[in-house]
């Protein structure tokens, strides 16, 4: 046995020794050693021993600082051309790589963009910071209800009132009328157009930039109109000189116009095309200048530096000394205007959430997509480790830090990101229009300058993501195992490849299971039934000469084949319209605080629309004294607690009136809303709106027929109408909207965790490529061979579904919760869901390991 | 001539670099020094010499090949310069010309 000199001294001299002369050292001292053994084994150790601490001086100990100073541009050639092999050469992952990548930075790119708008809504006026809403809440049975609506002195007698407030304007929306539009008309042209009622300072609280016209001054005279560019062109076919000139109105009044201002932009929650004078409003509808209803609505300017909690206090003042009435339950408070749009739910009083839950959860969404994309690279760059092992090896022994390593390695994960960035790019604008189709939105994708910096932030940040495991994982090898060719993958390494694809498809199945509960829901909100027959019912405004003879209209409507029925209303069916408290009834209790819905209705309407009734009869024109009658809904009556209503009598605003008949529930607002107690009454006066009820699959003959009977007896007026149907299947537009987004994207978060099991799985095969072989000549069947290659897969997946199960039933719950009326959870959701993603992950497999196992032996074998 | 100079131990172990051309490595000069010198003399003290006069530019050095010696490190052998010679040969001028005047003394 050969001599070893003592190791600890060894070892300190090859620790503190220059390189350079460690060589030489350690030669000479070993040739000593081996010349002094001989004699004296214990001499020659002790001796090699003081040697070694004689070198112990500055001319031989090494510098500590060991990066040695690379060229940079020269390093990073080196780097990329090592990324551009590697990519050439391993093309399969390269392109499922490129793939994922891309599909998830397009998303993000998306999501990114729709999220972006979202937070930009309503963001954009100047006074944004001071510009506030007065909201109400009430107090109702069953807790506390928030109006958007005040009341409409509210808007002049806090200007007056308040020292604090700058502006103030109350607004009547143009969601007030029917459906948006009024007529307007310049000569013969006649146009439907949105139009609001609104306060004179108007144009200094919120910025709509005026073309032509001052901000101060366009909306002093009441009889003054101010228009869109667009109106103006439709109108005039000019937008240039227009200023004094007479615009008729409903063809009934005249404006003259005073201004003109700017498209509204589309990141503004309110869409208007034509603004009247509220002044003028209150002689038409004179109930706008009364403190006991509500319905405008009210926005302030504050001035900078007003404590809000402090205003609050005073309005709520306030509002008792204008009623003159200390037991007022109405509390009004100040809300951002800005923050509507994005936190305009509210319950029992406080702020819960709104649409921000779906920026929130598509945010998430976007996250998800991108780390499952990023994890394909992870997975695949570890697993295809060994083919790198030698150049990791040689890179080591040649003198590369870790750090170095590391550097290639995110590099070359950076430049991915890069090269999918550009992918991306491409895919959203492409894909773009489409986006805005399903979001509603009109996002553009121009290259603005926070755009770019998002995009290659999104770019870099997964780039780094996905480079981060590899590069610590490859970085961390030991040459000397790697080249001597003896690296068994710990444990630990195994697992974590595997917890990334239980982690990919734990998120895919969350997603397939969200998705399927959506949909479901939606499904079930349109397909339910309504307690009424909303298929076929049209419905449009009274306007015009339709005002003073609404019941020689309709019951001349009710004569043009196809129609069934035809009746007016003052309730749209589908949403809020009407409301009261202070009902009395024989046992009302003292402090009742039930809300009635108000249906205000012409003869005929309740069986327009099929509501059936359940005890008494319905309004008819064969009893006389019918106004002073009244129908409830069963929810009214049990909570009113009435055991015998028909015949008694109630006292509301409107006077006395004898109940004669019971209404079936039925859903006349959105399933998000619990079904609510309504009264029908028959209203003389104040009705808007014809419904009519259309024989089915005669629409388009009954409609044409309306319309020459419609557009004859209501001249200049256009027949504008709408489907029932379609406006309450816009009720549920955002959740439509969402599901559709959210099916789109769960599809491409299964296709990039099945990429990356592509890839894994292709790779597996092709390393056990001679197992195979091997155990094909001795014998296993194919479908043995299959079973054996998926079975690793299978674990995953069943343990991925297994966790998604209980997290995916959590979040379903969550967002059903939001419904009053939903859907079950059935056992089965979550099993289908299961089930579709394992039999996605199989075919994903099967698709490598069939092709693997039949493989003739003689090709993989018969090398080496 | 500073940047000429040469220590007394230095001078020793070029004259054994010299003296063993393109044969001289450490653990050889140490041997043949220890030998003539008739003390002994230690390796590192050696070592750093060498490399001084490297430095210096006295000598160069270059690596041999592996053999199964030394646990198969390579030896590192030095050369003498053309500028180490002519140190070498001022020094040995200079002492020579002093020696020579050196009256004859004769110390019985």
């Amino acid at each position: 046995m050969k001599p070893h000199p003592p190791k600890y001294a060894l070892e300190f001299l090859r620790w503190f020794c220059r390189e350079d002369y460690l060589e030489e050292v350690e030669g000479d001292l070993m040739e000593l050693y081996d010349k002094y053994y001989k004699p004296s084994p214990a001499r020659a150790k002790w001796k090699f021993t003081w040697n070694v601490i004689l070198y112990f001086r500055p001319e031989f100990i090494k510098s500590f600082n060991r990066d040695q100073y690379i060229s940079p541009t020269a390093m990073f050639r080196h780097n990329f051309l090592l990324t551009y092999r590697t990519f050439k050469r391993y093309k399969t992952s390269f392109f499922i790589n490129l793939v994922g990548l891309s599909c998830g930075i397009a998303c993000a790119l998306l999501i990114y963009l729709w999220v972006n708008h979202e937070l930009h809504v309503d963001k954009f006026h100047e006074k944004d910071a001071w510009l506030y809403q007065v909201m109400e809440n009430w107090e109702a049975d069953g807790g506390i209800r928030t109006e958007f609506a005040t009341s409409g002195p509210m808007a002049e007698a806090l200007i007056e009132e308040m020292p604090e407030v700058e502006y103030s304007t109350a607004v009547a929306p143009s969601s007030w009328y029917g459906f948006s539009r009024l007529s307007l008309s310049v000569g013969e042209k006649n146009i439907k157009a949105a139009g609001q009622y609104v306060g004179k300072d108007y144009f200094n609280i919120f910025s709509y930039p005026l073309i032509y016209g001052n901000k101060n001054e366009v909306l002093s005279d009441k009889n003054s109109i101010v228009i869109s560019e667009k109106l103006a062109m439709k109108l005039f076919n000019t937008t240039e000189g227009i200023i004094g000139k007479v615009v008729a109105f409903q063809h009934e009044q005249e404006f003259m116009v005073s201004g003109v201002f700017k498209g509204i932009p589309h990141y503004s929650s309110t869409q208007f095309d034509f603004v009247l004078s509220f002044e003028i409003l209150k002689e038409t509808r004179p109930w706008v200048t009364s403190w006991g209803s509500t319905g405008p609505l009210v926005y302030l300017v504050l001035k900078e530096g007003t404590d809000i909690q402090q205003f609050n206090d005073k309005l709520r003042g306030f509002i008792k000394k204008v009623k003159h009435d200390e037991n007022n339950s109405r509390m009004p408070f100040l809300q951002r205007y800005s923050h509507h749009y994005l936190h305009g739910t509210y319950e029992n009083g406080v702020q819960t959430g709104g649409r921000i839950e779906y920026v929130r959860l598509f945010s998430f969404i976007a996250i998800s997509i991108l780390l499952i994309a990023c994890i394909n690279f992870m997975n695949l760059s570890t697993a295809r480790a060994s083919r790198r092992l030698k150049e990791i090896g040689i890179k080591k022994v040649v003198g590369a830090g870790r750090k170095t390593l590391i550097f290639q390695y995110m590099g070359e994960s950076i430049l991915m990101a890069f090269f999918s960035l550009i992918l991306a790019m491409l895919v959203v604008i492409l894909f773009l229009p489409h986006f805005n189709q399903i979001t509603g939105k009109e996002l553009t994708f121009c290259l603005e300058q926070k755009l770019i910096v998002s995009a290659l932030l999104i770019a870099f940040c997964s780039g780094v993501i996905a480079g981060s495991y590899p590069a610590l994982y490859l970085s961390g090898f030991k040459p000397l195992g790697i080249l001597k060719g003896k690296l068994n993958a710990s444990v630990w390494e195994f697992w974590t490849r595997q917890g990334l694809v239980v982690f990919q498809f734990t998120i895919s199945i969350i997603l397939i299971v969200s998705v399927w509960v959506v949909h479901r829901q939606i499904e079930f909100v349109q397909r339910q039934s309504f307690g009424y027959d909303r298929e076929n019912v049209i419905w449009f405004d009274i306007e015009g000469r339709l005002k003073a003879n609404t019941d020689t209209f309709l019951s001349e409507a009710k004569k043009i084949p196809g129609v069934i029925n035809a009746a007016a209303t003052s309730h749209s069916m589908i949403k809020h319209n009407w409301s009261m408290q202070g009902m009395e009834w024989e046992s009302r209790s003292l402090d009742d605080k039930t809300t009635f819905q108000i249906a205000g209705v012409g003869y005929d309407f309740i069986e327009t629309i099929g509501v059936e009734i359940k005890e008494g009869r319905s309004f008819s024109r064969d009893f006389g004294a019918e106004s002073e009658k009244i129908i409830f809904n069963e929810a009214a009556i049990e909570a009113m607690g009435l055991k015998n209503p028909i015949g008694s009598t109630v006292n509301l605003f409107m006077g006395k009136k004898e109940i004669i008949g019971v209404a079936k529930n039925f859903h006349f607002e959105s399933f998000h809303e619990e079904l609510k107690p309504l009264f029908f009454v028959l209203l003389p006066h104040g009705i808007n709106k014809i419904m009519v009820k259309i024989e089915a699959g005669k629409e388009k003959e009954t409609l044409e027929g309306l319309r020459n009977f419609y557009e004859t007896y209501n001249q200049g007026f256009i027949f504008d109408y709408r489907f029932l149907d379609d406006d309450y299947q816009a009720l549920y537009v955002v959740e439509q909207r969402v599901s559709t987004l959210a099916e789109y994207f769960t599809g491409i978060a299964i296709f990039i965790s099945c990429l990356g099991l592509f890839g894994l799985a292709a790779f597996t095969t092709e390393r056990r490529l001679k197992e195979i072989g091997i155990r094909k000549i001795l014998g296993s069947s194919e479908f043995r061979i299959v079973h054996l290659l998926s079975g690793d897969f299978t674990k995953m997946v069943l343990l991925a579904i297994l966790i998604a199960l209980p997290l995916s039933y959590f979040i379903a719950i969550w967002w059903l919760e939001s419904f009053a009326y939903r859907i079950g959870l059935k056992w089965w959701f979550f099993m289908g869901a299961g089930s579709i993603a394992l039999l996605i992950a199989w075919f994903t497999v099967g698709l490598q390991t069939v092709k693997a196992a039949r493989i003739n032996p003689i090709d993989c074998l018969k090398d080496e | 001539m500073i940047e000429h100079s040469l220590g007394e131990f230095e001078e020793l172990v070029l004259l054994m670099v010299a003296a063993f051309h393109n044969k001289a490595y450490g653990v050889l000069i140490l041997e043949n020094l220890e030998e003539k010198l008739g003390k002994k003399v230690n390796i590192s003290a050696i070592h750093v010499a060498l490399k001084r006069m490297e430095h210096k530019g006295f000598v160069t050095s270059g690596y041999g090949g592996i053999t199964k010696e030394r646990g198969g490190r390579r030896k590192k052998f030095y050369v003498i310069t053309a500028l180490g010679k002519r140190v070498l040969d001022h020094q040995y001028a200079l002492r020579t010309s002093i020696y020579q005047q050196i009256p004859k003394i004769s110390f019985g």
